[in-house]
């Protein structure tokens, strides 16, 4: 008798299991197949959706970052290297201390955000491994295979220092090349 | 002689009355400003309450903005000035880290507008 009534709340609950599984994909798919998602970046997402997304992806990068060797960092030489290749690259969605990004980078979601307090948030092999890789699903594009090596390392290297620079060292240091730095 | 300066007195209490409100009140349409903030971008280096965003300390966070007294250190909090700094900010101090980012009048106006009921 005890056996049978186990049997029978065993069979229950499996079953509401299912059924309650099999309904909510069911809704899941018909939400899906109709689009009522609105996709448009000018609709936000939910802020906890938001965060939770954004710390995943902090998450990742320093797990997937951890075996990464870092060289030598922030000599004069490969600094004003990763400035130009900052101010070529990076710029038009990050835009620098006084610039504006682009306005691709602009209306962006989720906007690409500025990089003044990058080397808060992220060791340099982590910033190391977003540049080389990029984020899916949010406009970050992977470098590796358009900039060298070395020119990432030096992109690294450069807005490690960008916290210290002001909206006139930023100007003097990413001046085009043949300009004389105001 | 007294009656005018009890007068300015009445004038300077009548001003206090709606508290938090810039003077001249405000014009625009905050329900566009919120989507034009996150338009040109503010919330990459504002928090701004109601705009979805990153925990963010680039630039000082936008709540109670109505309750300052000035905007940049040195305007008056009003929504002219506000709309001023929006547009160009290196106009009012060359030296901020704050870009130029190409917002029309409009889209200031209504900006400032959200910017000062939240």
């Amino acid at each position: 008798m005890p056996a049978t009534r186990t049997r029978l709340i065993l069979t229950t609950a499996f079953a509401t299991l299912l059924g309650a599984g099999t309904v909510a994909a069911l809704a899941g798919v018909a939400a899906w197949r109709a689009g009522w998602y609105d996709i448009g970046a000018t609709t936000q997402h939910f802020q906890p959706v938001y965060t939770v997304l954004e710390q995943g992806m902090h998450y990742s990068v320093r797990r997937h970052a951890r075996s990464v060797a870092v060289p030598a960092l922030g000599d004069r030489a490969q600094v004003l290297r990763g400035a130009a290749v900052y101010r070529d690259n990076c710029a038009q969605c990050h835009g620098g201390p006084g610039v504006a990004p682009g306005n691709h980078g602009l209306s962006m979601q989720p906007v690409p955000g500025p990089l003044v307090d990058a080397s808060r948030h992220w060791k340099p092999r982590e910033l190391y491994w977003l540049t080389r890789h990029g984020i899916k699903m949010s406009g970050m594009p992977a470098w590796e295979f358009h900039l060298s090596e070395d020119e990432m390392w030096a992109t690294v290297a450069f807005v490690m220092q960008l916290p210290t620079l002001n909206a006139a060292d930023y100007r003097a240091m990413t001046a085009p090349p043949g300009e004389p730095a105001r | 002689m007294k009656a005018p300066i009890a007068l300015a007195v009445l004038m300077l209490l009548a001003g206090c009355g709606d508290a938090g409100r810039p003077a001249g009140g405000v014009n625009g349409d905050p329900a566009r400003g919120k989507v034009a903030l996150g338009q040109y971008g503010c919330r990459a280096c504002h928090m701004i309450p109601g705009v979805t965003g990153s925990k963010v300390y680039v630039g000082r966070p936008l709540e109670d903005l109505a309750k300052r007294h000035f905007i940049a250190g040195t305007l008056p909090n009003d929504q002219a000035n506000l709309v001023r700094w929006i547009r160009d900010p290196q106009a009012i101090d060359p030296g901020t880290a704050m870009p130029k980012l190409g917002v029309s009048e409009r889209d200031a106006m209504d900006m400032s507008a959200y910017l000062l009921a939240h």
